[in-house]
């Protein structure tokens, strides 16, 4: 089986977000890449399925610190790994990249194509449903574990509310991973340094094919909240304390 | 003589007979990997004199030390008496007699048999009614095995003397001996026969003892002594580098730990010292030093066919250790326990095998060179609210480069005593500048959690950025740090100076830079941090600065070299608490509570200040002890005076 897993770098959400000049897009500059969680999971959805039945796996990384990303995808057992361009300092948006993955999909006579079921540039999960119709194949979201036999699969799908559906589908098909049947796992440092001689390959992107439907005309940031106030830690004084704020606001009597 | 041939079959017999009993360990060590301890003669000469010679770490448990003493000094001097036993029968008309066999040396004799037993006889009083808890998990059949045999040997000899005297030999120079002889005659015991009985008990049980040695504790008799010249003349913070020759990074066979590795395994004597002082296994943990030897011990004694990591040591032990380097520091025979932790944790590592909370911290180190997962561009995010900007070392030449740290420069809870460290600097006059966002955590945990590929990637960046700043020294904040940079580093050929920053603020002190408010001699006490105390001898610079700055120190039963971890350490401040019935650090506090006098709480290390107050808080004994950074007590006369809380004083 081939498998091809996208890894998407997203902006590290720890750091601090700034607008750009014009408001529409955040400023890319001075912001730490990560690798986006649900991709992760992804990958090592795509990993443990070769190593229970064999599969060929290609990691293809999208966005700054590609690189980092697929050597580490290399050192958890990833066979192929390529960097797929992406336009500098944007946002990587699903609507853009279907096409190139689709391609590369085709080109390589793919299987399977994994990626993460969301990435916070891709809040409604749209990756997998756009991949999906563009190999004109079936798409699920949302999975938490991938069993494969032969060329059949068994996906079970996370709803709410605990109640988890298990489809069979045959290959090829485009799989949106919530969580991999395992969590990630780790790699160490010596096996990072040994995959960091891995070639990482190239691929130029695809024209998207689509016609841009709408544009962002303005950006917001979140608005902090009203902010918390220590009360100290001393029970008695913090019990005082408390009872006088209730009572300001009018939820208790003093 | 007619007894000279049946002699020389028992003795050979014995001989191998033992010889079979250690085979496994012979051909262990022999198979095993090299280790360079060749080296300095004198120096691990003099070691093993201090160490055997003087009982110094021995002597620390004043019973158990003494007990040994005598024990060990009857042994040499009984020895001459085994010499003799076996010399005479062996090859007739050899005698001690010309050196003095039966006048000095028989009284020494006389008298040592009796301090032998006295030794023995304190040996019980302490194993059987005291039973100390560091006996806990020690082998006792073993223990009393060996009480029998020697009782049995001293015993024998005193008789045999006796009966000699009662058959007509000179008692003079035996008193003892003499004294029984009256007893036997009293018995109406025929002299001669007596005399033989009590011969072959006598070797007998020398023989015995010789045969049952190699599959006890007691091979320490002959193996403490080497395992103590071959000590590790390393610094010691500096963890062992992973062997060239070895394919993976870690250890997950006994056979891949190298001769001097094994021959500790072979070398303990089940004392518990180590043990007694550890933090994991008073919290509770699946951990005691004394058995993660002894466990080893007995599957290289019988080959099992678990495997080493994962079988005969469990994951969960060997993630117990903080690496506080107490059990190292208490073992008698300089036994390393951590070399052999950290290179079966570099394996699990290697496999991927880490608890969640240490995946995230390591993935975080991974990815941005720290282990809180926050940006490198906010790591120097504290220098904001200072009154004035700090120099950028790598844009400037700076005298003192100072290295932050993580918990120094991200935790909010640490970073007010950064400034306080950096306006302590200014005010000194000190011309000092860090690295911004260029620093990465030092690795110092990192290698010891096992992560020795992501420690070098850590210790190469640091390496680089350091190189290309011009500067006289470095100062860190954490003592972490100050190991990895000042030991650690010199693996990639790196040799810094580096100070801690109580090291640099005494200077400055001593060299009257730095003036400030001087208390009223309010009592404090003061926690020793493993890294900056034990690690790296930093035990007077705080003391100093604690006096400088007005305050009485009254230290807590555990300190200096002896000092109890906070728990945090070797990364276990990434780990849970899963298992842990007391937390270290609330030992430690209540251990300072009960001094009863002290309101200040003194530490060293941005991770103690957390640790520490946690522990406070969770005692609910906030109002009792305040956890303060040394650098809190030091104000410069410029500044508003600290206000002492008042202590209640039991
Ligand atoms: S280093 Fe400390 S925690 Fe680890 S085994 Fe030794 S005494 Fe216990
Ligand atoms: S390792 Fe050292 S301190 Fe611990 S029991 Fe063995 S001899 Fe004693």
């Amino acid at each position: 089986m081939n498998i091809l897993v996208v890894l998407r770098m997203i902006p590290d959400s720890a750091g601090e977000l700034q607008l750009a000049e014009d408001g529409r897009a955040i400023d890319r500059e001075w912001l730490d890449f990560q690798l986006n969680d649900f991709d992760d999971h992804a990958l090592e959805e795509a990993i443990l399925l070769k190593e229970a039945g064999g599969a060929k796996v290609m990691a293809v990384a999208i966005g700054e610190g590609a690189k980092r990303v697929l050597q580490m995808a290399a050192a958890r057992g990833a066979d192929e790994v390529v960097a797929l361009q992406s336009e500098e300092d944007a946002m990587i948006s699903s609507r853009e990249i279907a096409a190139s993955i689709a391609a590369m999909a085709r080109a390589r006579s793919v299987d399977l194509v994994l990626c993460g079921v969301q990435s916070s540039e891709d809040v409604f999960g749209q990756l997998a449903p756009y991949v999906g119709a563009l190999l004109d194949c079936p798409h699920v979201s949302g999975t938490n574990r991938i069993v494969a036999n032969g060329a059949m699969l068994r996906v079970t799908q996370e709803r709410g509310a605990g109640v988890a559906v298990t489809y069979e589908l045959a290959t090829p098909a485009v799989l949106g991973v919530q969580t991999a049947s395992k969590a990630p796992r780790y790699v160490s440092g010596s096996k990072l340094r040994e995959a960091s001689k891995t070639p990482i390959g190239r691929a130029t992107p695809e024209p998207s094919g689509f016609e841009r439907s709408a544009e962002i005309i303005t950006l917001r940031l979140p608005v902090q909240g009203g902010s918390g106030e220590i009360l100290g830690d001393n029970a008695d004084t913090v019990a005082d304390r408390l009872v006088g704020i209730l009572a300001a606001k009018g939820l208790a009597r003093n | 003589m007619a007894s000279t041939l049946p002699l020389w079959i028992l003795v050979v017999a014995a001989l191998v007979l033992t010889s079979w009993r250690a085979r496994r360990y012979a051909v262990s060590l022999a198979r095993a990997p090299a280790a360079a301890r060749f080296d300095q003669p004198m120096r691990r000469l003099e070691g093993v004199m201090v160490a055997i010679g003087l009982h110094r770490k021995m002597l620390r448990k004043p019973l158990s030390g003494v007990l040994h003493a005598i024990i060990f000094v009857s042994f040499f001097v009984l020895f001459t008496a085994t010499i003799d036993a076996f010399g005479s029968r062996l090859f007739p008309g050899f005698s001690l007699g010309v050196i003095g066999g039966e006048t000095w040396i028989a009284a020494l004799q006389d008298i040592f048999s009796v301090l032998m037993l006295v030794g023995v006889g304190l040996a019980l009083y302490q194993r059987y009614v005291l039973r100390p808890a560091r006996f806990e998990g020690s082998n006792g059949k073993d223990a009393a095995i060996i009480y029998v045999l020697i009782v049995l040997i001293v015993v024998s000899l005193l008789l045999e003397a006796a009966a000699r005297i009662e058959g007509g030999a000179d008692g003079s120079w035996r008193p003892v001996a003499s004294a029984v002889a009256g007893l036997l005659g009293r018995a109406g015991i025929s002299a001669p026969a007596a005399e033989e009985v009590f011969y072959w008990i006598h070797v007998g049980a020398i023989l015995a003892f010789l045969v049952y040695i190699p599959g006890s504790k007691h091979r320490h008799m002959f193996l403490a002594a080497p395992n103590i010249y071959f000590r590790n003349l390393e610094p010691r913070g500096l963890a062992p580098a992973v062997p060239k020759q070895r394919e993976a990074p870690g250890v997950d066979s006994l056979g891949m730990f190298d001769w001097k590795q094994q021959l500790d395994l072979l070398s303990c004597t089940e004392c518990g010292r180590c043990q007694a002082v550890c933090p994991a296994y008073a919290a509770g943990l699946p951990l005691s030093p004394k058995t993660l030897i002894t466990d080893m011990r007995d599957a290289l004694a019988a080959p099992t066919a678990l495997p080493l990591v994962g079988g005969v040591i469990a994951d969960e032990t060997l993630w117990a250790c903080t690496t506080c380097r107490a059990c190292m520091e208490a073992c008698p025979v300089e036994i390393e326990h951590l070399p052999k932790i950290i290179d079966m944790r570099r394996h699990l590592v290697d496999e991927g095998r880490v608890s969640p909370g240490l995946q995230d911290a390591l993935s975080n180190l991974t990815r941005l060179g720290n282990s809180m997962g926050k940006p490198s561009k906010m790591r120097a995010r504290w220098t904001k609210e200072l009154g004035f900007p700090v120099k950028d070392a790598r844009e400037e030449p700076v005298d003192v480069l100072w290295f932050v740290g993580d918990y120094a420069s991200y935790d909010p809870r640490v970073q007010e005593i950064t400034r306080k460290v950096a306006e302590l600097l200014t005010a000194a006059g000190v011309d000092f500048g860090i690295l911004f966002d260029a620093e990465r955590n030092s690795g110092n945990d990192v290698r010891r959690a096992g992560e020795e590929g992501l420690f070098e990637t850590l210790a190469q960046s640091n390496i680089d950025e350091i190189n290309a700043c011009r500067f006289n020294r470095i100062m860190t904040t954490d003592p972490h740090s100050l190991n990895a940079l000042k030991n650690d580093y010199r693996h990639f050929g790196a040799a810094f100076e580096v100070l801690h920053y109580t090291a640099l603020l005494a200077e400055l002190i001593a060299d009257g830079k730095l003036d400030l408010h001087v208390a009223d001699g309010a009592r404090v006490t003061y926690h020793d941090p493993c890294y900056l105390g034990r690690y790296n001898g930093g035990f007077d610079a705080p003391r100093a600065l604690i006096r400088s700055a007005g305050y009485t120190l009254h230290d807590m039963p555990r300190c200096r070299e002896n000092s109890f971890c906070c728990g945090a350490g070797g990364g276990r401040i990434w780990q849970g608490d899963d298992g842990v019935t007391e937390r270290p650090s609330e030992n430690r506090i209540r251990e300072a509570l009960s001094l009863g006098d002290v309101a200040y709480f003194v530490v060293a290390c941005p991770k103690d200040k957390v640790m520490y107050t946690a522990a406070t808080d969770a005692l609910g004994a906030t109002g009792k002890l305040k956890v303060v950074d040394i650098a809190e007590l030091l104000v410069p006369r410029a500044s508003q005076a600290l206000d002492m809380p008042a202590v209640e004083t039991t």
